[in-house]
């Protein structure tokens, strides 16, 4: 019975919408509603056999693993340093968390301006000092691992609280303990204080994965728009593009499902694999 | 006790008064962001002072496309908004939604009337379609090349006044060549420029007379016209003259230009203020010039772009009536006078272009003038009239796509011409396929 409100409302935001955008995609819609078609399947069969579609795939994986890997590895070690017992300590963290406190487009802006390949601040510096003027957004790489950056960045501060929680609850007695034994400070660090990092590595995995399939769209239309050519039209984006700037929202929620459908069996196979490893309990 | 009952009953009695007057209102949705929202919010206020009765309420949607989209939305969930402002290439699709009626129709309903014949010929031709007006112009504009007048006179460049593709090459390269600038040139890489370019040149952009006599089913991506611009585009890109710009990146080309990067910027006019205010600000002078064309073709001269208001359907009589009194204020001589004056679009109704000119404004601030003498010297046709089709939106996509293909085909060493070729082909495929998913979906499939 008291479940009654959040069902309620999971009901009407989360479970109605999904089921009404699983038939959209069963249509060809025009226009919004003007007018729509059943066609079946044909939207998921369009998907499937495009290959701008299947090349969305591929950057996607790219900008994920490119998002979620190295940047828990540099919030990690970002979280080790600020948790020294230095001077200005406190300061060093609340600047770390800062880029969390911001909106993705703000960070999307930011990152913008900086490389504007020709008015930047970033490029200016680089051609007094190396001579080099990259083309951040016309190079397909670059551009890639442009929009991979500030989405790495923008998250650090969410890692860093969590990994700083964290290190900061590992007893003290096991890493001495370790010391005593000889161990040094790499070997303490992998095989201490990773493993009883696991928990929180597995959740921020998870998380991760979430933050860079869905929420970096506002990185990728504010920077890059999806080009150069298709180069960063990670699959939040081609769906957005598809369902609001094509109008062509029979299509974009077949892309939603796909991507609901993909991230789900992603989860699934994380938590199959990896929960073993998870050493929960100090 | 007593001043306190006192204070009850004034507030009642207000609270009677504003009840007893109740105003009529609707929303005004657009698009006009950054410094234009302020001048909007003005106008509004304006109008809501002379007409009492009723209310606008102006809402900056955000983008073109995001306020069509918001509109559509909104009239599909049974609250549409009152007047929206819809962006020109959107038109076919403003009309297939079902969500407008035209704005003729809602101004004869209400009893009001309106000289057609008052507006500029080559704007009224954009909106009516079949004889009938279905939006009402309000912010039009058309691209001209902003110059650094500094930069030309340092390097003893001089550009025309109807400068050609030749022109634009020579003078870039004099000034790059020279050091005066890093590039010659830049604008952002956006499919209006390719589609006036297509009209300067006569070229229709789709078949059936551009979309006019019936529903198109392809594009003339791979006509001499589209060569003609993209040879010309990847050979300034080649030779380092022109700044590429991330895609549609508006704000980055005008920056690049301000920041004294680039010596030419191709823009609109609609930022004609603002630009010669922030090129002072920056330190240098800027004049304006046509938009530049091939130099073997005869100007036939541009389309007009910018946006145009349309009124919902779904509305009551009193609203309807709010909105087209809403729509006639807006372009009355005075208003437009005012936009044009704050903004650079150019001025609708010929009545105001004259008060303008014997007002000596022109002299003043000839910049002002040069979108309009370009518009002027337009003939219609289908070609400057502007492509109708629904499609417009994912098409626009590809052409301004192509350029990217072109670069990096152009990176890998091919030649610019064969760049282009191959760029455009791939381009037209993919549009032309756009094309006809959309008629298939509003059930008009291509033959």
């Amino acid at each position: 019975m008291l479940l009654l409100p959040a069902l309620l409302i999971l009901g009407l935001f989360l479970y109605y919408p999904q089921v009404d955008v699983f038939l959209l995609s069963l249509h060809r819609v025009a226009l919004l509603g003007a007018r729509k078609v059943f066609v079946g399947f044909d939207n998921y069969r369009n998907l499937f056999t495009s290959p701008e579609y299947l090349h969305s795939f591929t950057v996607t994986l790219i900008f994920v693993m490119g998002v979620v890997i190295p940047g828990l590895a540099i919030s990690l070690g970002l979280a080790a340093l600020a948790n020294q017992k230095i001077r200005g300590a406190r300061l060093y963290r609340t600047a770390l968390i800062w880029p969390y406190a911001l909106s993705p487009a703000a960070a999307g802006t930011i990152w913008f301006f900086l490389f504007s390949p020709v008015a930047g601040l970033v490029n200016y510096f680089l051609d007094q000092t190396f001579g080099i003027k990259p083309d951040w957004f016309g190079d397909k790489h670059l551009a890639l691992f442009l929009i991979t950056a500030t989405a790495v960045w923008k998250n650090l501060g969410y890692n860093v609280i969590f990994y700083l929680a964290a290190l900061q609850n590992i007893p003290k007695e096991l890493l001495e303990a370790a010391q005593v034994d000889g161990a040094g400070a790499f070997r303490r660090f992998w095989k201490v204080t990773f493993p009883l990092l696991s928990p929180t590595t597995f959740f921020l995995l998870t998380m991760n994965m979430i933050y860079a399939f869905f929420e970096t769209f506002p990185i990728v239309d504010i920077m890059t728009r999806g080009g150069p050519g298709d180069a960063t039209n990670v699959l939040i984006y081609n769906l957005y593009r598809d369902g609001f700037r094509f109008f062509k929202t029979g299509l974009a929620s077949a892309q939603s499902v796909v991507l609901f459908i993909f991230v789900v069996i992603l989860t699934l196979i994380q938590f199959k694999a990896l929960e073993r490893r998870v050493h929960y309990g100090a | 006790m007593k001043r306190f009952l006192v204070l009850m009953l004034i507030a009642l009695l207000g609270f009677g008064v504003a009840l007893g007057q109740e105003k009529v209102k609707i929303t005004f949705w657009h698009a006009m962001g950054g410094w234009r929202i302020g001048v909007i919010e003005r106008m509004c206020a304006d109008f809501n002072e002379i007409f009492p009765q009723y209310e606008v309420v102006p809402e900056f949607k955000g983008s073109y496309r995001d306020t069509l989209n918001a509109a559509i939305a909104a009239a599909r969930a049974g609250a549409p908004a009152g007047v929206v402002q819809i962006f020109e290439v959107g038109t076919r699709m403003a009309i297939d939604s079902g969500v407008f009626e035209p704005v003729q129709k809602v101004i004869e309903e209400a009893g009001l009337e309106v000289d057609w014949g008052q507006f500029i010929p080559a704007v009224m031709s954009y909106y009516t379609i079949d004889g009938t007006v279905y939006s009402f112009p309000f912010n039009s504009s058309n691209p001209i090349l902003y110059y650094n007048v500094d930069i030309f006179e340092k390097a003893g460049v001089e550009l025309p006044k109807k400068p050609t593709f030749e022109d634009v090459y020579e003078a870039a390269k004099k000034i790059v060549e020279g050091g005066y600038a890093p590039y010659g040139i830049t604008w952002p890489v956006h499919s209006w420029f390719v589609e006036q370019w297509f009209a300067e040149q006569g070229q229709l952009l789709v078949d059936n007379e551009n979309g006019l006599a019936g529903r198109p089913s392809q594009t003339y991506l791979l006509s001499d016209a589209a060569k003609r611009i993209f040879t010309w585009w990847g050979k300034l890109y080649k030779e380092g003259l022109y700044a590429p710009t991330a895609f549609e990146a508006w704000g980055e080309a005008k920056r690049n230009f301000l920041a004294q990067q680039a010596a030419m910027l191709i823009y609109s006019t609609s930022d004609v203020a603002n630009m010669r205010a922030q090129a002072l600000d920056a330190g240098f002078h800027v004049r304006t010039a046509y938009f530049p064309v091939p130099a073997e073709v005869e100007r036939h001269g541009v389309i007009i772009g910018g946006g145009s208001l349309w009124i919902s359907k779904d509305l009551t009589p009193e609203q309807k009536k709010a909105a087209a009194e809403f729509v006639l204020w807006i372009s009355s001589v005075a208003q437009t006078i005012r936009w044009h004056q704050l903004t650079g679009y150019f001025p609708v109704k010929l009545t105001a272009l004259q008060a303008l000119e014997e007002e000596g404004w022109y002299k003043r601030f000839p910049d002002f003038k040069t979108a309009i003498d370009q518009l002027q010297e337009t003939e219609i046709s289908p070609a400057t009239q502007g492509a109708k089709m629904g499609a417009f939106l994912e098409v626009r996509e590809y052409i301004g796509k192509a350029f990217y293909r072109m670069k990096e085909l152009i990176d890998q060493g091919k030649s610019v011409e064969e760049a282009a070729e191959i760029a455009l082909k791939e381009a037209k495929a993919k549009a032309d396929k756009a094309i006809c998913e959309y008629r298939e979906a509003i059930g008009e499939p291509c033959p």
